[in-house]
This record gives structure tokens, C-alpha cells and sequence, in this order.
């Protein structure tokens, strides 16, 4: 892909990186993108449908 | 003739009152006369519409039993894609997208009886708050012409503020039901993630997009939802659970309901007008029986900053033909967006999605330990005008974007359910918004909140031309 960003957009990607790098270090092994999912279908009220 | 409800449009069909024929003629009458400036529709497709409220009135003449949306005239967002119609997805393109079958949302509510007026204006492929669109016209605000409707599903805010329509679907992958409904007036729901179908409907961020009603009041918005919503094979991550049923409860009123204010973020640079709106809807909820407590909110900029790498990369994946062969043809500000999403690395985007789950289960328990529902501003400024958001260098134009949707894009990250509601006009006569939050799946208590709100200010304004 050929593609050149936008310099802005691009400088606000190297940030949120080293930003996403350090908000993970301490990810627990088990966290999964699924589980965000599972998140939702166990906050929902007891009552709900 | 226009200024129908769903509700009160069904109740006058079922008793013979107004026929179907009769309101599909009046909607395509006010598109006739006030579109051409307004550019809410990219394909009015008058004589279907016509065909199909016919047998409405045929069917009902003969006794069949009414669909529960018998003959009402409702617009679908032109990334639905339907058999017959094209769906440009608001590019040059005709057919941009072809589904494998038609949007299951739209093709439940045409079952329920619904008649399709025609296919809606939108943010070239949804990547746009501010609902310009170079190729088909930039969407007029229906309460002051030269200012932006809002976006992406900004035909389907204003044509459904200009009474052009009874209703309408929209799209919301950081925002894009919620800005259009605050900067044109009317009401827009952003189900939780899993609960209404995305299949059919062009995919932006699979992980961060919601299809929703937009309607004139909070009832509308409840029954399109209860129509719309439950599990649909093709569209693997609908949640199991049945539709809800969330006008039984709707007029319950607040009492006793715990709404929170963000002491944090939500309030930070917006615009005073917008701030005080809401804290006002705040207030007065509280006298009405609402407990009204300020809390903080686990950091919504993390959040906006997560979705929104997750969202690039998966919209350049997504669109990554048309970028690669066809660039010219995207509008400068769309094709920047969706370049940036090719450098975001696999790493970065796994790590996102890890953090999304984290946090969206943090959230929850964190806030809605302490309250039922939230309260925010929708729109940090009354809809800016046209000439602010495409006269200008690119650059400047994505900073707007990123600051105009930084209150709605938190919460496609977390999946909540979040209506958004008019809260009043700006001195100039522009909409503000409100958005009410609830925990996942809670939509009942997030229109009964809403609801609430509809009932204390005697009904949401519609635009003065209207």
C-alpha cells in the first residue's frame, strides 16, 4: 500500500501507540478481545431482554 | 399532514383516518418542494413507495391483520443496502455495496408493515460528522440553512426533522446517529452493541458499529427499536436475547432513578450554552424525583483514543479497494482518514481491542455501580456552519472532526446503550443535545429517562419551516 497519511493523523498514530504500549503492559494474559462481549452480556440488568 | 408521529400515523391508519397512499403522498410532496435545497435523500424512490402503500390499504381494506407499522413511510440510510434500490454508501458509486441479503434492520421493519420512501444522504462511506458530501450535496440543517446537519446519517436527521419522512435508520460507528440528531432536533438511539443486526448494512468498524432509529419523539424511537432488534443469523454478534419491550414501562417517569453528571471530560471545552442545557436537563430530572449525583468517569479520552485506532484499522481494511484504486474518487478529507488506518500495526490493533474489553467492564461496574443512568452533553457546539467544515484546509477539518465527536465516541467503544435528545436552542436558534446513557442492554430505563425528559419540556420543537 502506497499510501501517505495525513501528517497529522499520522504523528497522533505514533502517539496513541506508545500510549496503547503502555495503557497494556499490564493486560492480564487472559484478556481477550471477546471478552468485551462477555462484558456487556454480564452487566446487563437481571430483568433485562 | 407532515408532521406525523409512528404512533400517531399507525393509530389514524388503523382507524381510517389517513391512509397509507395519503401520507407516503404528503411525505413525497414535502420532498418535492423543500429537498432540492435540503438534499436529505440520494434516491427518492416515489413510485415504489406508492406501490407498496397501496397494498398497505388494500391489505387493510380486506380485514388482513395490520403489520405493527402498517403503511408508515420511513427512509433508510443509503448504506442499507435493499434489492432494487442502490446503495452509494454516499460515494459516486451507485452500487458501492451490494449485500448478500437486504439490512435485516430495514427488511424487519418493512415487514412490520413499513413503506420505503427512498434512500438518505450520508457522510461519504460514514466518515464524517458534519454530514458534507461533495457528491451528492452537502445536507442542509433544517433549522438554518447553511450549517451542517451532522453526520454521518445526516439525511436521515434532517429528513426526518423537516418532516420528509416518519422516521428513519441511521449508523453509528463513533457518533453518527447522535450528532445528527442533536444538530437537527430529534431523537436517536444507539443500541447496545449486539443488540440490533448490522447485517446488511455496509460495515465501517465491525467491532465499533450500531444501527439505530432516528425518530421525532422518544415512543417512536422505543417501538423502531422493539421492531428491529433480537438475533439474526447474519450477523454474528447479536446478542440471544429477544427484543425488548420498552414502551410497557416508558411513562414510569425518574422518580427514584439515579442519574449521574461526569465530573470529568464531558464537560471540558464545550460550548457554555451546551453545558448549561444539560446540567439544567440535569436539575430539573432531580425535581422530579431523580436522584442527581456528579461522579468520575473512568478516562473517556483513553477510550475515544482506543476506539478510534480500532475503527481506522478496520475501516481501511474494509474500503481498502477503493483507496487503492480509485483515491481520487474519495473526498480529500475521507481518503486521509482511511490511509492512516493501513499503518496501524496488528500489534496496536489486538492491544486496542484488549483494552476495550478491560475497560468496557471496568466502566460498567464502576459507574453503574453508582447510578442507572448518565447524563452528557451530545455536541460540544451548536452545528458549526458548511463553510467551517469543507472551505477550509484538510487539516483543520480533521481536528474539527476529531473535537466534534470526542462526547459520543467513547461510548462505541464501551457498547452501552445511548439516546440522544433535543435539550433546547442555542441563542441563534441551532438545537442543543443530551445524550442518557445506560448499562448494557438497559434501553428501557435510557427511554424512560428519555421519555421523561420529552414529557418535562411539552415535546421536542420541530424546525420552524417545519
Amino acid at each position: 500500500m502506497e499510501a501517505r497519511p495525513d501528517p497529522a493523523l499520522a504523528a497522533d498514530l505514533a502517539y496513541l501507540a506508545g500510549a496503547i504500549e503502555r495503557w497494556a503492559a499490564d493486560l492480564a494474559l487472559a484478556e481477550e478481545p471477546a471478552r468485551f462481549v462477555a462484558a456487556l452480556e454480564s452487566a446487563a440488568p437481571p430483568d433485562a431482554s | 399532514m407532515t408532521a406525523f408521529t409512528v404512533e400517531g400515523l399507525i393509530a389514524d391508519i388503523a382507524a381510517r383516518r389517513v391512509s397509507s397512499a395519503e401520507a407516503v403522498d404528503a411525505c413525497l410532496a414535502r420532498i418535492e418542494r423543500v429537498d432540492a435545497r435540503l438534499r436529505a435523500f440520494i434516491t427518492v424512490d416515489a413510485d415504489g413507495a406508492r406501490h407498496a402503500a397501496k397494498e398497505r390499504d388494500a391489505a387493510l381494506a380486506e380485514g388482513r391483520a395490520p403489520g405493527a407499522l402498517h403503511g408508515v413511510p420511513l427512509a433508510w440510510k443509503d448504506l442499507c443496502f435493499l434489492r432494487g434500490l442502490p446503495t452509494s454508501c454516499g460515494t459516486r458509486t451507485p452500487d458501492y455495496f451490494v449485500g448478500d441479503a437486504d439490512c435485516t434492520a430495514a427488511a424487519r421493519l418493512i415487514a412490520a408493515g413499513a413503506v420505503t420512501l427512498g434512500k438518505l444522504n450520508m457522510s461519504e462511506l460514514a466518515l464524517g460528522p458534519f454530514g458534507d458530501n461533495a457528491h451528492h450535496g452537502h445536507v442542509q440543517n433544517p433549522w438554518r440553512a447553511g450549517h451542517c446537519a451532522g453526520g454521518s446519517s445526516s439525511g436521515s436527521g434532517a429528513a426526518v426533522a423537516a418532516g420528509l419522512a416518519v422516521g428513519a435508520l441511521g449508523t453509528d460507528t463513533g457518533g453518527s446517529i447522535r450528532l445528527p440528531a442533536a444538530c437537527c432536533g430529534i431523537v436517536g438511539l444507539k443500541p447496545t452493541y449486539g443488540r440490533v443486526s448490522r447485517a446488511g448494512a455496509m460495515a465501517l468498524s465491525w467491532s465499533n458499529d450500531h444501527v439505530g432509529p432516528m425518530t421525532r419523539t422518544v415512543r417512536d424511537a422505543a417501538l423502531l427499536l422493539h421492531l428491529m432488534a433480537g438475533h439474526d443469523p447474519g450477523d454474528a454478534t447479536t446478542s440471544p436475547r429477544p427484543a425488548p419491550d420498552c414502551l410497557t414501562g416508558i411513562e414510569r417517569g425518574v422518580a427514584g432513578l439515579r442519574i449521574g453528571l461526569p465530573e470529568n471530560y464531558y464537560f471540558d471545552g464545550v460550548d457554555p450554552e451546551v453545558a448549561a442545557a444539560v446540567r439544567t436537563a440535569a436539575e430539573r430530572l432531580g425535581r422530579e424525583g431523580a436522584r442527581v449525583v456528579e461522579l468520575r468517569v473512568p478516562d473517556p479520552q483513553a477510550m475515544a483514543d482506543v476506539t478510534g485506532l480500532v475503527s481506522r484499522a478496520e475501516s481501511a481494511s474494509i474500503h481498502a479497494r477503493v483507496v487503492r484504486e480509485r483515491p481520487h474518487e474519495l473526498q480529500p478529507a475521507v481518503r486521509a482518514r482511511l490511509e492512516v488506518g493501513f499503518r496501524v500495526s496488528a500489534h496496536d490493533y489486538l492491544q486496542a481491542l484488549r483494552l476495550r474489553a478491560r475497560w468496557a467492564r471496568e466502566f460498567v461496574q464502576l459507574v453503574f455501580g453508582e447510578v442507572d443512568v448518565l447524563l452528557a452533553p451530545t455536541i460540544p457546539e451548536p452545528a458549526p456552519s458548511l463553510a467551517e467544515v469543507t472551505g477550509v484546509p484538510v487539516a483543520q477539518v480533521l481536528a474539527h472532526m476529531t473535537r466534534f465527536s470526542r462526547l459520543t465516541r467513547p461510548f462505541n467503544g464501551l457498547g452501552c446503550p445511548v439516546l440522544a435528545v433535543p435539550c433546547g436552542l442555542a441563542r441563534h436558534g441551532l438545537p442543543l443535545g443530551l445524550q442518557i446513557v445506560g448499562r448494557p442492554f438497559d434501553e428501557p430505563t435510557v427511554l424512560r429517562t428519555g421519555r421523561a425528559w420529552e414529557r418535562l419540556v411539552g415535546g421536542f420543537p420541530s424546525p420552524p419551516e417545519a
